[in-house]
């Protein structure tokens, strides 16, 4: 195909990419409405000194790290179960596993409000069970946020490690199992090490994923356990501050470029070790 | 044998066996809860529900601003979706056939929109286009929806294309087939897979998306996750219920349309790096 064909099969395709995302992003980096790129600026710094505000950053990495955490300890057994084993049901729970990608987040999030809302499955089973006299306040904590999160972004920790563990040959934790190294120690010495581009890959989405979901914080967490993205929408939409909605936008994607740039790095790193 | 052997006894292995059941309950259990409160006669949303009943479904489907909602994301899905590929898949001919440079550079360009928070670009649609260049809202939503479709459209059909031999194309040329013949009678049905998993993907990534549409709603043309999202802060009964368990229903349907076409597993490998 000559270049001047490939250009015009380029062309649409770009144009919409410009005014679809590229340019409006670049444009409220340094144009909000009515707000200078000084003001933004200034407001940013503001943000980083005040406590209430780095309270919701920290809460918002807090909050990533443990739900990356989660998914990766209860994604990745997964993953390796489903991808060793020869059973045909296999191929059934990996497709539950799957299947979750599929639906919508505020169906998988609403299950939430039903087990830990005040009428929910947990607090009738503990004032049921004579556990305890009044049901605790599960919805809108923290707690809250991160089951949702973990609900939500473990398919695709499950996936991600799914694939790097089936490239690993099975013979080599074979070979680790018949040089008498026990299950275990084949498992962290053959199928971890071996698998961890992948889960470098998986806690990376997951991260990313978990700090800028608005759905599971909004519905879960509520006005109290406030996040990046719900913050970010109060300032858009409640209180029409455009120089705190772009400084909030700006340390969102920040955060995500730098933890995604981390990531590479590490990868890199891992691959030519 | 003892190859199998070993395999059913890592299965049975005790602490990624009890990780393994806790994540699918994390990941499963509260899907259940949402079925199961929709068939409630009560109406609190408790478990174990008062009473079964189809009265919620019922007041779900009666209920305008959902079905309204049901409307405009399928319309908006479907539109953003053929767009995508009619923009996408001469972007992945020329990437992957052309002889252009900086293909990487364009690849990565294209994929761009996933790497950014889908919120900050909803906030940047919203305050560039609809405030700024006073767009409607429809149009804005088409035009982030479409670009947010992009990367799914270029990277899923280009590993289709990746797998099509260009001999086969180049054969057709050489036997006579006009440029655009030979698109459509040996191209095409190469891309096959690779439109259908991307088709899929981005329709059902438009119609569940919240981040995005969440700043460029108006009353005229509401999307159904946000209009879900809003009922349930409203008011909390067990009508939501009943809507999340139609919108399983229908995502049951498009999983199985995803296993009978290219299969399930499958539509997910060309967007996972």
């Amino acid at each position: 195909m000559r270049a001047r064909s490939s250009l015009l099969l380029l062309l649409p395709g770009l144009a919409f990419l410009c005014v679809g995302f590229l340019l409006p992003a670049v444009a409220m980096l340094f144009a909000p409405p009515g707000v200078s790129f000084a003001q933004v600026l200034e407001r940013m710094g503001a943000m980083l000194t005040d406590p209430y505000d780095l309270g919701i950053i920290w809460r918002t990495v807090r909050i990533g790290l443990i739900v990356t955490a989660l998914c990766v300890v209860l994604g990745f057994p997964i993953a390796s179960l489903l991808a060793r084993s020869q059973s045909r049901w296999s191929g059934v729970l990996l497709a539950l596993a799957i299947f979750p990608l599929l639906l919508s987040n505020v169906v998988r999030t609403f299950g939430w409000l039903v087990v830990l809302g005040s009428n929910g499955v947990i607090g009738q089973l503990l004032t049921g069970l004579g556990i305890v006299d009044e049901a605790p306040q599960l919805l809108y904590t923290e707690l809250a946020i991160v089951l949702g999160l973990v609900q939500l972004f473990l398919p695709l920790a499950v996936i991600t490690c799914y694939s790097a563990v089936a490239q690993v040959d099975p013979g080599l934790d074979e070979a680790a199992r018949g040089l008498g190294a026990s299950r275990t120690r084949a498992f962290w010495s053959v199928l971890v090490p071996l698998s961890l581009p992948g889960i470098v890959v998986a806690a990376t989405l997951v991260f990313a994923g978990s700090v800028t979901a608005y759905t599971t914080p909004y519905l879960l967490g509520g006005s109290s356990q406030r996040m990046l993205s719900t913050q970010l929408f109060s300032y858009a939409s409640v209180t029409v501050d455009w120089a705190a909605a772009s400084a909030t936008a700006i340390v969102m994607t920040v955060l995500v470029f730098l933890v995604s740039g981390i990531s590479t790095l590490v990868g890199r790193k891992g691959a030519t070790a | 044998m003892s190859a199998v052997m070993s395999r059913t006894a890592r299965l049975r292995h005790p602490v990624a066996g009890t990780l393994a059941v806790a994540g699918y309950v994390v990941m499963i259990v509260p899907i259940l809860f949402v079925v199961a409160t929709a068939f409630t006669a009560g109406s609190t949303l408790r478990f174990p529900p008062d009473g079964l009943s189809l009265r919620w479904f019922g007041e779900a489907v009666a209920y305008t601003p959902f079905m309204e909602a049901v409307v405009s994301s399928l319309q908006l899905a479907v539109l953003a979706t053929g767009l995508a590929l009619l923009l996408g898949v001469p972007v992945t001919l020329a990437i992957h056939r052309g002889k252009i440079p900086g293909k990487g550079l364009l690849e990565g360009l294209f994929l761009s929109p996933l790497v950014v928070p889908e919120l900050v670009v909803g906030l940047a649609l919203y305050q560039q286009l609809m405030i700024g260049l006073r767009l409607d809202n429809f149009t804005t939503l088409l035009l982030g929806h479409t670009a947010l479709l992009l990367p799914y459209a270029v990277r899923v059909t280009g590993a289709s294309l990746a797998l099509a031999d260009p001999a086969l194309e180049e054969a057709a040329r050489g036997l006579g087939a006009s440029p655009l013949r030979a698109f459509v009678t040996v191209t095409l049905p190469m891309l096959r897979p690779g439109l259908i998993s991307a088709g899929l993907l981005g329709f059902v990534t438009s119609f569940n998306n919240v981040p995005l549409s969440l700043l460029l709603q108006t009353r005229d043309f509401r999307t159904l996750p946000v209009t879900m999202l809003d009922y349930v802060q409203q008011s909390y009964d067990p009508m939501v219920a009943a809507a999340s368990t139609l919108v399983l229903a229908a995502t049951v349907v498009v999983a199985i349309v995803a296993e009978r076409t290219v299969g399930f597993a499958k539509i997910f490998g060309g967007i996972n790096r």
